[in-house]
């Protein structure tokens, strides 16, 4: 979206993307032409805010999964050490006793 | 504040190394054992302290800034961890527990989050449901996961605990 000078007049334009391309569109002039922009401006303002809010919760929703991760793994790794320990293997998937020699 | 200290962190791998050597050594797995005695109710500790910290972030993230809320949520998950962990349970069996409570959290948390997203007014951009779908799936794969690894070890290790009569007087013996 933009004013466009020709002479002395300010003319405002919208641009819109039609099959893949951008096409430029005339509004008009004048005031009418200036609330049109203004109320452009509004939603480009919201939109850049609720995409900034978006990307917040998303950058938060990460850090919040993966700071649990460490603990996780470690949960993992000592409930593998105590079925190791206590004699058992992990078959195709399962874990079964060790046969005694 | 997560974190797990170093030399925990370094004791936990070291555990994993031993475990892999003693799937096929004898000396390796007395040796795994002698270590889980020693050093394992320490690490796990420690592990449990760091989950419930974990936990109780989450509750407050999933609370929405009401202490009423963050507490239940927070009690709800406490009392899920000590019914999963059963009676007497193991150090170990109290951290698997704990963590499929914590993991429970987080689903439910990223589950709001996104249906808050989704039902918005002004909606949210595909690609960022995307990405919390993404998220909020691999959180309930761990959560499932969680459970089945607690669900291995309590099956195979059996009941930690015989309970038995004597004289009129239940007994609980640990093993």
């Amino acid at each position: 979206m933009a004013w466009e000078r020709r002479g002395s007049n300010l003319y405002y334009y919208q641009s819109e993307r039609i099959n893949g391309r951008v096409r430029k569109k005339y509004v008009g002039t004048g005031e009418v032409a200036q609330a049109r922009a203004h109320a452009d401006k509004t939603i480009r303002r919201s939109r850049a805010t609720r995409s900034e809010r978006a990307r917040a919760e998303l950058v938060e929703a990460r850090t919040l999964a993966s700071a649990g991760e460490e603990l996780c793994e470690a949960a993992d790794i000592l409930a593998v050490a105590e079925l190791v320990a206590a004699g058992y293997h992990k078959h195709k998937g399962e874990w079964r006793m060790r046969r005694r020699a | 504040m997560l974190e797990l200290p170093e030399g925990i962190r370094e004791r936990i791998y070291e555990l994993q190394e031993l475990s892999d050597k003693a799937e096929d050594d004898q000396g390796a797995r007395q040796e795994l054992r002698r270590r889980l005695a020693q050093e394992a109710p320490e690490v796990v500790a420690r592990c449990s302290d760091s989950a419930r910290t974990y936990r109780r972030l989450l509750a407050k993230r999933s609370s929405g800034g009401s202490p009423l809320v963050q507490e239940a949520i927070s009690e709800r998950a406490r009392r899920m961890a000590l019914k999963l962990a059963g009676e007497n349970p193991t150090p170990l069996e109290v951290l698997l527990s704990e963590r499929v409570a914590s993991l429970w959290v987080l689903v439910e948390l990223q589950e709001a989050l996104l249906a808050a997203w989704y039902y918005k007014a002004e909606g949210a951009s595909p690609g960022f449901v995307l990405q919390m779908a993404r998220l909020q799936e691999s959180s309930n794969r761990r959560y499932l996961g969680a459970i089945k690894t607690l669900a291995q070890v309590q099956k195979l290790q059996g009941p930690s605990r015989v309970q038995a009569n004597i004289g009129g007087n239940q007994v609980n013996v640990s093993r």
